[in-house]
């Protein structure tokens, strides 16, 4: 079994697209289709990397982030955010939350701004999990 | 003390006089005869002459004559002896001012200088009013001609077109921009038009019965209407009247009017102006949508191509539905773009409304069942077919459930049970009413004002910030209204209202 990539996001056709370059580089997927969901599956199943979407409805990835990269146990994994949301947009509502009491977070390890091609996502998430 | 020619052959009397007036202060000149007399008096121009009648040559009557041609206002006493009354006369008829006999008392000749003295004064006063009141008048005439020459002008050289007339309604004043704006010559106007052939009916007839009545009526303030101008054009202006009043007497009326065209074509190139900003944000907004389905298709691609190489029938399906759902995306945009950007009149056909509204809470039930969200119908049973705008109604309808839908899934609450309730209902009977009611994320008075002004999507890439456009532009085409409400965090209402007709047949 290759290594586990849990993908959080609600857009079918992501979820299709990561899932298959996923199997095609030899991971195992994990799928979870909002928020809540990804906490979830991430506390349950302890990935080796999480890819998460920004913009979803209910919960956004903003606020995911933050509760990922806050919890002890979760935290040392590593974070690709892939987004339409540009990374200093992403960046700068982080400096904002902080500045409004919430906990400084760490950057994420990778940001990938849609669209996004398999070649630079397989190379991306390579390069994280052999760290 | 006035200058006084004393006129007498016998030396004697002229000497002791002239001794006697000097003494009361007068600058006495003398003569001793009639020519001698004139000469001096040329000479001299004394105010007062005082002349003997009775002397040989020019005599005190010829004297006299030639004194009042040569100065009118020359003061002449004659001193007669005795008998010589009928002279006396005559001398007072041709211009003499008194009379003394002689031989001539101090005192006598005392009340009579006096007397002209007094008379010289007068005139001389009378004479100063005169001019100071030539003068004045003279002021005051070039004053009211300054002053209406500037009236000229001012009403002359006003953009305004300034419209006058006399009591009975007949056009009097008609300047340069009362002619650019009706196209008329003064020539053409002035005493041949009245205020119907200038004014909308309905003004002309108030202005007219304000003239008839003469009652007091206020200055109206600046409104628009439309004029009817020489050519038959109807022009916009802005107008503003009073009637004129002279000692509470009406005399006239004014009107005056403000070519409104330039106005008009600026607030077009304005509105031209906001759209071409309002087409920039666009374009950003659907760059960033044709991105996401660009990405869509391309993802979908890379599936399909993963599938064939692999011989995964599973995967080419997954692919192939990516590539299938975006160019259902692209299909949509083009669709709304070209219901944007098209002018087109309503397109009414026979339906059900009813139906229409079963169909689209048919469409949208995957998507809301998915998210746990209920659509709750309640159709009015009493409505059957109809004539009216189906399919915008149709697309309309869509819309609205399809951003409740959404109004719900962006909602950030906790355990609510979201509800889109979608209602029809009958107004009267020509409209049609269709409500779309949430109880999703509601939304702000900020976004809520911008809704139908521009592009404007709150949803990210996801959105093209067509589809509200496009529903005001479809309910507008048809002669329809939207009302909404909304309340932040409660949830929104849409309540779209569509006239219909009897079903044709």
């Amino acid at each position: 079994m290759g290594k586990r990539v849990l993908i959080v996001d609600d857009d079918p056709d992501i979820i299709t697209f990561v899932v298959t370059v996923l199997e095609e580089n030899g991971y195992t997927p994990l799928i979870a289709k909002n928020g809540e969901d990804g906490i979830a599956k991430a506390v349950e199943e302890k990935p080796d990397l999480i890819i998460l979407d920004l913009l979803m409805p209910k919960q956004s990835g903003i606020k995911i982030y933050r509760e990922l990269k806050g919890d002890e146990s979760l935290k040392k994994i590593p974070v690709v955010v892939l987004s339409g949301i540009a990374r200093r947009t992403f960046l700068r509502s982080h400096e904002a939350l902080t500045e409004f009491g919430d906990q400084p977070v760490p950057e994420p390890e990778a940001y990938i701004e849609k669209p996004v091609e398999p070649e630079e996502l397989a190379k991306t998430i390579k390069r994280l999990i052999i760290e | 003390m006035s200058k006084l020619l004393l006129i007498d052959d016998e030396k004697a009397i002229v000497r002791v006089l002239s001794i006697s007036l000097k003494s009361d202060g007068y600058d006495v000149v003398t003569a001793y005869g009639g020519e001698e007399g004139l000469d001096v008096f040329r000479r001299e121009s004394p105010d007062i002459v005082l002349t003997d009648i009775k002397m040989p040559g020019v005599d005190g009557i010829e004297v006299l004559k030639r004194i009042k041609d040569l100065d009118p206002d020359t003061e002449v006493i004659i001193v007669t002896g005795h008998g010589d009354m009928h002279l006396a006369i005559e001398a007072l008829q041709l211009g003499a001012s008194d009379f003394i006999n002689k031989p001539v008392g101090d005192e006598v000749l005392a009340i009579t200088l006096k007397r002209a003295e007094e008379r010289l004064l007068i005139r001389q006063k009378l004479r100063e009013y005169t001019e100071n009141l030539e003068n004045m008048v003279r002021i005051a005439t070039e004053e009211v001609r300054r002053k209406s020459e500037f009236q000229d002008k001012l009403i002359t050289s006003s953009n305004d077109g300034i419209v006058a007339t006399d009591e009975k309604g007949e056009v009097i004043i008609f300047n340069p921009g009362a002619e650019k704006i009706f196209g008329y010559f003064r020539r053409e106007v002035i005493r041949k038009m009245n205020i119907y052939d200038l004014y909308p009916p309905e003004l002309a007839g108030e202005f007219q019965q304000g003239l008839k009545q003469g009652k007091i009526v206020k200055s109206t303030d600046w409104k628009e209407i439309m004029i009817t101008v020489k050519d038959g054009k109807s022009l916009p202006t802005r107008f503003s009247g009073a009637l004129l009043y002279e000692k509470n007497m009406v005399v006239g009326s004014v009107g005056f009017f403000r070519d409104l065209r330039e106005v008009k074509h600026l607030q077009q190139e304005l509105i031209k102006a906001e759209r071409l900003a309002a087409i920039g944000q666009t374009v950003t907004g659907l760059a960033h949508y044709i991105k996401n389905i660009l990405s869509g298709l391309k993802g979908g691609s890379y599936v399909v191509n993963v599938g064939l190489d692999k011989n995964d029938i599973d995967k080419l399906k997954a692919g192939w539905a990516m590539v299938e759902r975006n160019v259902g995306r692209v299909s949509e945009l083009v669709l709304d773009l070209l219901t944007y950007s098209r002018e087109r009149g309503p397109e009414l056909r026979n339906c059900f409304p009813n139906e229409i509204a079963d169909d689209v809470c048919e469409l949208m039930e995957a998507r809301a069942s998915q998210d746990e969200i209920e659509i709750i119908k309640e159709l009015a049973p009493s409505i059957g077919e109809v004539n009216m705008g189906a399919d915008a109604a149709h697309r309309v309808l869509l819309n609205l459930v399809s951003n409740a839908v959404d109004a719900c899934i962006s909602d950030l609450s906790i355990d609510k049970e979201w509800q889109v309730y979608v209602k029809t209902g009958l107004e009267g009977d020509d409209i049609l009413k269709f409500e779309v009611i949430d109880n999703g994320c509601g939304m702000s008075e900020e976004i809520r004002k911008n809704l139908f002004t521009s592009f404007f999507s709150t949803k990210g890439g996801e959105g093209t910030g067509l589809g509200l456009l496009v529903t005001h532009k479809l309910v507008e085409e048809h002669g329809g209204t939207i009302d909404i409400t909304s309340q932040l965090g409660k949830g929104t209402a849409f309540i779209i209202r569509l006239p219909y007709s009897k079903a044709a047949h």
